[in-house]
């Protein structure tokens, strides 16, 4: 019981990761209908930006806001000079130029960086504190209470704000938008900003954990993708649950289902894309598409 | 005095099909002007040409400065409400929420709540609903939030596109009774594009009629409610 509880713990806080990153690609999806895979590498840009400014000297606590900063406008750089081109072209193309930056940003990574993998400090210790007799490792609860916290910043921007209005105005009706003065083309730039420092999140808290080096992004976006299209790929708040459902579930699967193991727990969040897809297209909080005619 | 809005031979339309062949019309400030016509005469295009959803030639003019080259949000944020054909409401958002986005670029904070007052004195259904989707919305609750909306964004002219579509007798002549009553309290002008001719002559002051993008007679409302002649080839009643 004891074992269960801590892996639900640390399974939690794999989760905030995960979501943080779903919430990312259901910004984008949001936004304009289209899945960016260069997610999880724009995230991992930002990561090595933390790094660089964390050896630099500079405090953490001070380094990851600026690191959100400076990822928020890459995020609206990108959609200014890559995608604003192109918004008008065919959906597909749209995926191709995101699979292109992918592995651009990751060659400008392994140039610059180079791919030994690097240790990235955590403020976090990883001894453990006992909560109601299961052991929980204060990196993992640290990651849980960022991760809550940028997830809760992003909701009552959302839904409490102006800006969060006209920004989820501007993803469902844009033309109806223009219509009540949503400067629409910037609405669109701000969810890309807005998607990468939520992105960049997940980079920064995952890295201490499996080391910081340009393909370090590659797996957690496939647990990204399975958490968005678990909770239903518009739903923001979906994103969150599907996060933390793919996390606990990896962690449990590969403790306690003796094929499974360390190996195959990718495969475990693959089964769940292919589950969700079959059975429940629209995932558990995503709206069926009804059109009124 | 110049005219609010003025069109000098505007031509539009949709890639290479031309749907209007220079269209001259003014409307005033503070005055209701019906603009009728069949069905592809033009009139959503018209309404389209003015907030820049289709390319257009000639000139438009709103107080006098021309809005070529202006985008749609920038003629929006200049003073005109645009309801277009459908209403255009944001389904997946509440009713207070489209409520909001139609006040949500106004910095005069305390005339803002007294026009939400006066919204919700018009259409008390939509102060019941505010908390729910507007997709619950009936159609004739819609284009009450449309109108609402519009009135919302304080703005000197509106244009309606058909507002009394696909609605009960008994609405529209409610929706009809307010943008009466939103025109002469706060002098806001209104073009309406309007297929029951009847309906709009009797609320505006002057009409244009189009025939397949072109326009085929001008007059005050009462005149051409006055031919028989005119009613019977172009308005259909």
């Amino acid at each position: 019981m004891q074992e269960f509880l801590q892996l639900v713990v640390s399974g939690i806080a794999t989760g905030g990761i995960f979501a943080s990153l779903a919430l990312a690609l259901v910004l984008i999806y949001n936004a304009m209908g289209l899945v960016n895979f260069a997610q999880g590498e724009m995230a991992m840009v930002a990561t090595f930006i933390a790094f660089t400014l964390i050896s630099h000297g500079l405090n953490y606590w001070i380094a990851f806001p600026v690191t959100l900063v400076i990822a928020f406008a890459g995020g609206i750089a990108i959609q200014r000079i890559v995608i604003r081109p192109v918004e008008r072209a065919p959906l597909l193309t749209l995926v191709i130029i995101t699979l292109g930056l992918t592995t651009l940003l990751n060659g400008l990574a392994g140039a610059i960086f180079g791919y030994v993998p690097r240790s990235f400090p955590s403020p976090f210790s990883v001894q453990t504190v006992n909560i109601l007799g299961a052991y929980a490792s204060y990196r993992d609860l640290g990651v849980i209470a960022v991760s809550g916290v940028v997830l809760l910043a992003i909701y009552l921007l959302l839904q409490r704000t102006t800006v969060g209005l006209t920004l989820r105005a501007a993803a469902h009706h844009p033309e109806a938008s223009r219509l009540l003065g949503v400067r629409v083309s910037w609405m669109l730039a701000l969810g890309w900003g807005l998607a990468s420092a939520v992105g960049a999140v997940s980079g920064i808290m995952v890295a201490p954990i499996i080391l910081l080096e340009p393909n370090m992004m590659q797996t957690i976006i496939i647990y990204a993708f399975a958490a968005a299209v678990l909770g239903g790929i518009e739903s923001p708040l979906g994103a969150v649950i599907g996060g933390l459902i793919v996390g606990v579930t990896v962690n449990l699967a590969g403790t306690y289902v003796p094929f499974v193991g360390g190996d195959l727990q990718l495969a475990v969040a693959l089964a769940i894309i292919i589950g969700v897809l079959v059975l429940k297209p629209n995932g558990l909080l995503g709206r069926p598409s009804v059109r009124r005619v | 005095m110049s005219a609010l809005l003025e069109l000098e031979e505007v031509r539009a339309g949709y890639g290479p099909t031309s749907v209007l062949h220079g269209v001259s019309l003014e409307v005033n400030d503070g005055e209701i002007v019906s603009l009728l016509g069949a069905n592809g005469a033009g009139k959503t295009t018209t309404l389209r040409a003015i907030t820049g959803g289709v390319r257009w030639t000639g000139d438009i003019r709103l107080n006098g400065k021309s809005l070529r080259k202006m985008h749609t949000e920038d003629v929006v944020r200049y003073g005109v409400a645009h309801v277009p054909e459908g209403r255009g409401i944001l389904t997946e958002l509440t009713v207070e929420e489209n409520l909001k986005l139609g006040s949500h670029l106004r910095r005069d904070g305390p005339d803002v709540r007294k026009d939400y007052d006066r919204v919700f004195e018009y259409f008390p259904v939509l102060r019941d609903r505010r908390r729910l989707s507007a997709s619950t919305l009936s159609g004739g609750e819609q284009q009450m939030l449309a109108l609402a909306r519009a009135f919302l964004m304080k703005p000197r002219l509106m244009l309606l596109d058909e507002p009394s579509l696909g609605l009960a007798p008994l609405v529209v002549r409610a929706i009809f009774e307010i943008i009466k009553t939103i025109n002469e309290s706060d002098h806001v002008a209104v073009l309406l594009v309007e297929q029951n001719a009847r309906l709009a002559l009797d609320l505006s002051s002057k009409a244009y009629v189009l025939e397949v993008g072109r326009l085929a007679i001008e007059g005050s409302s009462a005149e051409l409610r006055g031919n028989d002649a005119v009613r019977r080839s172009y308005l259909g009643y």
